[in-house]
């Protein structure tokens, strides 16, 4: 009984990592902007990787694995937001300023008052 | 059950590491290159993770940690870089971010 309900635990929390896994790969290849797929490669995948070490968890059977699949969890909510902070700091740095400041205007701050003097 | 659950879970992520190698070959940026360089190796500790389940041993799980750890290193120093090269080839731009337009426009 305890096998079969974890079992389907384990079940639906993978099918559900490699959905949320595929909307991430989905957003990375169709969102225009570099900020953008930013945003869905990290939200999503971040889900996607406690999703699927959830999953594996309820299906391994003994303390190694867990202790293992622990770590991973652990270490993933650590370094994902630490390094999509980083690319998003490299993306902003490596895109034009002439063209494309009105379409970021979140991620510009420290540019856009520039812009708008430019336009003015 | 749990067998249909894996098969899932690999083929999806090798899915994600197509769909991830077109972005590396199309991407505008290298910025973009390097996001989907970061998702790659999501979907490799995912599968890793599939394998640690299909066939019962926790040396898989072993190989996941370590891309992990790779991954993460290597997204930093590829974001310092480009983060470096952009600064550089830009000095213009650093003139004006640090007041020296106001005093050239009248």
């Amino acid at each position: 009984m305890t096998e079969t309900v974890l079992g389907v635990v384990a079940l639906v929390f993978l099918v559900l990592g490699t959905v949320a896994l595929l909307i991430a790969a989905w957003g990375v290849l169709a969102l225009p902007d570099a900020l953008a797929r930013q945003h869905a490669a990290t939200k999503a995948g971040t889900l996607a990787a406690s999703l699927i070490t959830l999953g594996a968890m309820a299906a391994a059977v003994d303390a190694g694995s867990w202790i293992r699949l622990i770590v991973i969890l652990v270490f993933l909510f650590a370094t994902l937001p630490v390094s999509s902070h980083m690319l998003a700091r490299a993306a902003v740095q490596e895109q034009d300023p002439d063209d494309s400041v009105d379409e970021v205007p979140l991620a510009g701050g420290d540019r856009s008052p520039n812009a708008k003097r430019d336009g003015e | 059950m749990i067998e249909f659950g894996t098969l899932v879970l690999g083929i999806g992520a090798i899915v994600v590491a197509a769909l991830g190698v077109i972005r590396i070959v199309q991407g505008p940026t290298s910025a973009d290159r390097v996001l989907a360089l970061d998702l790659f190796l999501t979907a490799a500790v995912a599968l890793a993770i599939a394998a640690a389940i299909g066939t019962g041993r926790t040396v898989f799980l072993d190989v996941a940690i370590g891309l992990a750890l790779l991954g993460f290193v290597g997204t930093i120093g590829w974001a310092r870089l480009i983060d470096r090269a952009a600064q550089r080839s830009r000095p213009a731009d650093d003139n004006v971010r640090s007041g020296g337009a106001k005093e050239r426009r009248p």
